[in-house]
């Protein structure tokens, strides 16, 4: 993948950087992840 | 809704799928596409999620505002329509904290770099913050209230925290400024690079889309939770009623 | 070892109550943070990293202090509930377990707080500790156990008062003041390196006999309180 290569783990700025980008991916998915999790415990009772 | 059809999970589907493509796309435009920024080199990659997510997170507070408002007009005239609002105004402020935390724990990463400090108080920052512990608060509130009260309780706050807003933000930037000048509309030399403006833009698009997709989502949960709750009360009724007197 | 097993069973219980809802761990969480961000708001501490280095000890210990006490506060409330406090005094096991269950118990909830609470504290403040950081992992415990091992008494002996939540701060702050003040020597002087190791080891050994003299009071009076109708 070309991000691999891209991301230069020793740089100070490039693994802030990924720090950033993995923050907002996880805490966005884990929302999705958790509404999505409750979703499916809550009986849907209009039937 | 009485019925539910096919329709509506598919448009959430489509929408989901249009918004992961459009941050796809978002993601490679700022990664891949832009070219670094010429003052701060990489890092100045994160303004490309921190920003849009930045102005967004000050979206869902005035949609709490709306729906606390409406339900307590709706609280003594129409408890359905209340209840609806009041969904509404969980999901909203749930969603309110989880984007301002997002800008505020990328704006701290990105402050380690370029400013080589974690935090300072300066005008955006502390009212960034002040939101975040307004809506945390909400939430709070949510949590610790007895189940008749909490709902109306919440809606007042909310209304509180949605006027607190502005003042806030008013009151800060008169006192202290550091955080660097607004990009948009802000003094001579603001205003980005064309070359930047399509990651941006790809960016803001991403995650407005995700964030109506989210909020609606977890309205839908909301909503399902009250109905669940409804049917409970209402067996329970029926089985009080079943016991011979 | 009968006495041990008491103590754990009430820490159990306690635990497993506090885990199902988590209002107290998030209450003082959520307050403390508030603090730290009053006090931010009140004095510039990135501004001033020196200044911000004096006093960021007494800010950490304030705003534990304050945090605690409005954990303390409904510690014993759960008790009260369904006469659970009659029952306490009828079982056999001896009420310094109850006491101390609850007291370890506590301990933990502030612990947890105050791991969470000092990364952000460092962070808001932009702290730099000049000193030996591993200090504070002394200075820390034992003045929280401080904290606790009094704010859980004075709690239980505010139980039947009429402004309960009112007398425990004016009862807890007089009694823990000679604690409050060897927490926050010992912690400024970590902060800012200007005490030497011996002075910082007379104050935590200060902090620890406090910490020693006042869990014996507690468990020896604590059956006093219980039964004083």
């Amino acid at each position: 993948m070309t991000w691999h290569l891209f991301f230069d783990i020793s740089t100070m700025a490039h693994r802030h950087l990924l720090a950033a980008y993995a923050t907002v991916l996880i805490v966005q998915a884990g929302y999705l992840g958790w509404i999505a999790w409750n979703w499916f415990r809550t009986k849907d009772r209009r039937y | 809704m009485e019925q539910r059809t096919p329709t509506l999970r598919n448009v959430a589907w489509l929408w989901f799928g249009i918004a992961i493509a459009v941050l796809v796309v978002g993601f490679r435009q700022a990664i891949f596409l832009t070219p670094a920024d010429a003052a701060q080199g990489d890092i100045g990659r994160v303004f490309y999620y921190h920003v849009p997510i930045a102005m967004l997170s000050l979206l869902f507070p005035y949609i709490n505002f709306a729906a606390s408002l409406a339900y307590l007009f709706w609280r003594n005239r129409d408890p359905l329509k209340a209840l609806t609002a009041d969904a509404l105004a969980l999901a909203s402020a749930e969603v309110a904290v989880v984007y301002s935390s997002i800008c505020l724990v990328t704006g701290m990463i990105w402050g380690r770099v370029a400013w080589n400090i974690w935090w300072t108080w300066d005008a955006r920052l502390t009212s960034m913050l002040i939101l975040w512990l307004l809506y945390v608060s909400y939430l709070m509130l949510r949590r610790f209230s007895s189940t008749g009260q909490s709902q109306t309780l919440a809606a007042v706050l909310g209304i509180f925290a949605a006027v607190d807003v502005p003042i806030v933000y008013m009151s800060i930037r008169w006192w202290r400024t550091q955080h660097p000048a607004p990009v948009f509309g802000g003094g001579a030399n603001s205003g980005m690079d064309k070359s930047m403006l399509p990651a941006f833009f790809w960016n803001l698009a991403g995650w407005a889309l995700w964030g109506v997709l989210i909020l609606l989502f977890r309205f839908a949960l909301e909503r399902r939770r009250q109905l669940a709750d409804q049917e409970a009360a209402l067996q329970a009724i029926e089985a009080s009623l079943e016991i011979p007197q | 070892m009968t006495y041990l097993r008491h103590v754990l069973d009430h820490l159990r219980k306690d635990l497993r109550l506090e885990w199902r809802s988590r209002d107290s761990i998030n209450g003082m969480l959520f307050f403390a943070l508030l603090v730290v961000v009053i006090f931010g708001l009140a004095f510039d501490p990135t501004s001033y990293p020196t200044t911000t280095r004096q006093i960021a000890g007494g800010i950490l210990w304030v705003a534990l202090l304050f945090a605690s006490i409005t954990a303390l506060n409904q510690t014993w409330t759960r008790e009260l509930r369904n006469q659970v406090l009659e029952a306490q005094r009828m079982a056999p096991s001896p009420p310094s377990a109850l006491f101390l269950g609850k007291v370890i118990a506590n301990m933990l909830f502030v612990l947890a707080v105050e791991a969470v609470l000092a990364p952000v504290f460092i962070v808001f403040f932009n702290l730099h500790v000049l000193g030996n950081v591993w200090l504070l992992a002394l200075i820390l415990p034992f003045g929280t156990w401080a904290l606790v091992v009094n704010g859980t008494f004075f709690a239980a002996l505010g139980l039947r008062a009429r402004n309960r939540e009112l007398l425990l701060p004016l009862l807890l702050l007089p009694i823990s003041l000679p604690a409050l003040l060897a927490m926050v020597q010992a912690t400024t002087g970590v902060l800012t390196a200007e005490l030497d190791l011996i002075q910082i080891n007379t104050w935590i050994k200060q902090l620890a006999g406090y910490d020693i003299i006042f869990t014996t009071i507690g468990i020896l009076l604590f059956e006093t309180v219980l039964n004083a109708e």
